[in-house]
């Protein structure tokens, strides 16, 4: 394969790897980082590539399981990754800083949620990707994706109510 | 939307059996309308990760280099043999014109005649052209003027 039809065949999947691995590296850099590592990996295996029908499934598979390797290797290493991304551009200006406020808590939420519930979220509420996609990237069973699925949902809710509880006092 | 579909939709969607389509008119649904407080964590819910998933990577992938040196090392090599060739063309044709110029005249005793013609007309035209620097001379006149050599 040549080296352009390979990133044709990569470009429409590259921004879905980097929030991937946003979300399980929380990092900007350590995400574009990992998104370059395992394009450079499928480059490396563009041979296999061609037998692969579902190109997308395999490249996020690549990238969750490259993005796991690194935060055990950070585990190991006592480092902790950080960052410094907070910033908000899309969302417009009547919607205002309260808005932007919930967004960052959502966020600050999901990071702490585990790393399971973390990828079948990403892969279906932000991505929306149907079930049988998201079984072959995580090689998850249905059940088990539906079950951490509906565990990150609930979960993301319980914070924001307890959330708007303490901060807007009702009587 | 009436409002008991979605509340089914909801319970749905917290068990996660949501389908993708469900949840596309959900998303709809919380887009367009002003929804009740108790409904308000799921319309922040679904403004997030509409806003998370247009996110972008900024930086642009890089491919390694090694693979587009690879590109240009056989353009190189096509240039080296057209500039080999090439030179071994232009070098060979003026020597084949010099050894038929020089094949010209056999005989000993004329080729003597003839090159000590050349020479001769030769040294005739360079005391010509000497004449005419005799005005050079000016120069050492003015020039002895004032610098004196005793």
């Amino acid at each position: 394969m040549k080296q352009q039809a390979f990133l044709d065949k990569i470009n429409p999947v590259k921004d879905k790897m980097y929030r991937l691995a946003l979300r399980m590296l929380i990092s900007k850099e350590a995400a574009e980082d990992a998104t370059q590592e395992v394009i450079f990996k499928l480059w490396a295996r563009k041979d296999k590539i061609k037998d692969y029908t579902n190109v997308e499934a395999f490249a996020m598979t690549t990238t969750k399981n490259y993005c796991l390797d690194e935060l055990k290797a950070k585990k190991n290493n006592n480092l902790r990754i950080v960052h410094q991304n907070y910033e908000n551009n899309s969302i417009s200006l009547q919607k205002g800083l309260e808005v932007k406020d919930e967004m960052h808590w959502i966020e600050k939420i999901v990071s702490q949620l585990p790393e399971q519930q973390k990828i079948v979220f990403q892969l279906r509420d932000i991505e929306q990707l149907e079930f049988e996609e998201i079984i072959e990237i995580t090689k998850m069973k249905p059940t088990a994706i539906r079950v951490a699925l509906s565990r990150a949902r609930k979960k993301i809710r319980e914070s924001l109510t307890n959330k708007h509880n303490y901060g807007i006092t009702k009587n | 939307m009436e409002s008991q579909k979605i509340k089914e939709l909801l319970e749905k969607y917290d068990a996660g059996e949501t389908s993708l389509t469900d949840e596309k008119a959900l998303r709809e649904y919380f887009q367009n309308n002003e929804v009740t407080d108790n409904l308000k964590t799921y319309q922040l819910l679904f403004a997030y990760s509409e806003k998370t998933g247009a996110q972008k990577m900024e930086r642009e992938v890089e491919m390694p280099a090694s693979k587009q040196g690879n590109r240009y090392l056989w353009t190189a090599i096509a240039a080296s043999i057209i500039l080999v060739v090439g030179l071994f063309f232009f070098q060979n044709k003026p020597m084949e014109m010099n050894q038929s110029d020089l094949g010209t005249i056999q005989d000993k005793e004329e080729a003597l005649q003839k090159s000590m013609e050349a020479l001769k007309m030769v040294s005739e035209l360079m005391n010509e052209g000497k004449e005419n620097l005799i005005y050079l001379k000016e120069f050492n006149n003015t020039k002895d003027k004032f610098i004196k050599t005793e």
